[in-house]
């Protein structure tokens, strides 16, 4: 199997603050990573830079083998992205942003079955000609991801999908991300270790903008000795602090 | 193309399902039509006054209503940047001019179905008036007036780019407010003369009312008709082409 993304030294500063500081990761085709961290850990501006939402300053990076600054065009057709806060029309049907997203990447034969197809396997038939803005949390982010999926992407970025939601919502919601992790590459990025430690192949620990453990949930703990992801966190947090 | 269309029907979709677009866009222009025809007949013969009669009120109406559109046009973009859903789109093969044509083409036709009702309001009024209007003046109006709607859609393209969703309406509201006083629509400019005229004839808004009523009494004489129409295309043309490199800045800025 391929590398589905390859970052090399890649930084972003904003005027004075370094929000990404020489990023070096590898994510093979298929794999899902975590990236997690506290907030300003540059998370965020991570998936920002590989989904060509922001131009980083230095460095490079590509998915699926294509240089994400030199072709934005070919990269923003490989990925899919479900940001951080609900990006959904609230005015439209849940089957109408379906087709909304199915139209802006897949030709008009492809495109309906795949909503038919997304929706069968979200589970939103029973909702699927309610407005956007009457769904629950819950189902407004299950709606979101849906969206970032239509377009048959080969990596998906996953910006904090369970953000706000009660255990429920969040236990539903994984079992659809595990669901995926056969068919694509995954980033999730999140503050929940828990959800980390259930979904991902390796797990990227970030603080202020620089990677400072990498590894499957084993691996860092054998590197800090500690048990569990929480405590492995707060180990190697608290050391870098 | 396809993209722009999809993105078109996504927000043709939300206008049409926002309450506030049917009172302001239809509802409030048809009630401005009934009211000021209400006074145009209480006025007297004797004092020569035309400005509300049904045939130059409703071109005034018809440009009247289309600044509700520029302040649709600036909610809709405005709501759009402060919101994550601009930040899928940005990731999408979408280019920048797929986001402004996606957001003005259903303005436009959001425009032309006003002026559509607006000018069976006004022939409705016109056989309780008595007061004969030229049908085929109305039908030239309906497309003599796609200029305009097509600059007003652009004006609140950029206001909602520039501002935010609070700023925009606010800036929308004056550049109504301006735009009804010195185009004429409320009364007459050039008689009033001095700065307000100066002042209209600098802006485009006159110009647009100029054209409507030229259209609806199928003037088409080279000062009534032909040269607000080039002053209106030409204004329309480059605002939408400012409009258009301003969402490339925004796009950028916006990504940080």
């Amino acid at each position: 199997m391929g590398y589905a993304i390859k970052t090399k030294n890649l930084v972003k500063r904003y005027k004075d603050k370094t929000a990404v500081d020489g990023l070096t990761l590898t994510v093979e085709e298929g794999e899902l990573i975590a990236l997690l961290g506290v907030n300003g850990a540059g998370k965020t501006t991570t998936v920002k830079m590989l989904t060509c939402l922001t131009k980083p300053t230095e460095g490079k990076s590509s998915i699926m083998g294509r240089d994400v600054v030199e072709f934005p065009e070919d990269v923003k057709r490989l990925v899919g992205v479900s940001p951080q806060d609900t990006s959904v029309a609230e005015n439209l049907t849940v089957k109408e942003n379906l087709e909304f997203m199915a139209g802006l990447y897949l030709p008009k034969d492809k495109a309906e079955a795949a909503v038919v197809r997304t929706i069968k396997a979200f589970g939103l038939d029973e909702f699927q000609n309610k407005k956007a803005k009457l769904l629950s949390g819950g189902y407004k982010r299950k709606l979101s991801i849906a969206m970032a999926l239509i377009g048959e992407p080969k990596v998906l970025f996953l910006d904090e999908p369970t953000l706000g939601l009660d255990v429920l919502a969040r236990r539903q919601l994984w079992r659809e991300i595990e669901a995926l992790k056969k068919n694509m590459t995954i980033v999730l990025t999140t503050h929940y270790m828990e959800e980390a430690q259930e979904l991902a192949d390796r797990i990227v620990i970030m603080t202020e903008g620089k990677v400072k453990a990498i590894g499957t949930l084993e691996e860092l703990e054998s590197q800090t000795g500690k048990k569990g992801l929480e405590d492995v966190f707060v180990s190697i947090v608290e050391n870098v602090e | 193309m396809k993209r722009t269309m999809v993105f078109a029907k996504r927000n043709l979709i939300e206008v049409f399902r926002d309450p506030l677009s049917w009172i302001f866009c239809i509802a409030f222009p048809i009630v401005m039509l009934i009211i000021m025809s209400v006074v145009n007949s209480a006025i007297p013969q004797e004092a020569g006054m035309t400005l509300f009669r049904i045939d130059n009120l409703a071109g005034g109406i018809a440009i009247f209503g289309q600044m509700f559109v520029m302040l649709f046009t600036a909610i809709a973009v405005a709501k759009d940047r402060s919101g994550a859903f601009l930040t899928r789109l940005y990731s999408s093969p979408m280019k920048s001019s797929n986001f402004v044509w996606g957001y003005i083409l259903p303005m436009l036709l959001t425009a032309v179905i006003q002026v559509v009702i607006s000018l069976i309001a006004a022939v409705v009024i016109s056989v309780i008036s008595e007061y004969t209007l030229n049908i085929a003046g109305l039908l030239m109006t309906v497309v003599a007036v796609i200029p305009s709607a097509l600059m007003f859609s652009a004006i609140g393209f950029i206001f909602g780019a520039v501002f935010n969703e609070k700023a925009a309406p606010g800036i929308c509201s004056i550049i109504i407010s301006l735009g009804a006083i010195v185009g004429g629509i409320w009364f007459d400019v050039e008689g009033v003369g001095g700065f307000m005229y100066k002042l209209g004839k600098c802006l485009p808004f006159l110009y647009a009312t100029k054209l409507a009523r030229a259209a609806i009494s199928m003037d088409f004489g080279v000062k009534e008709f032909f040269i607000p129409l080039g002053v209106v295309a030409l204004t329309a043309t480059v605002l939408s082409v400012i409009a258009g490199i301003l969402f490339n800045g925004k796009m950028r800025a916006d990504q940080g």
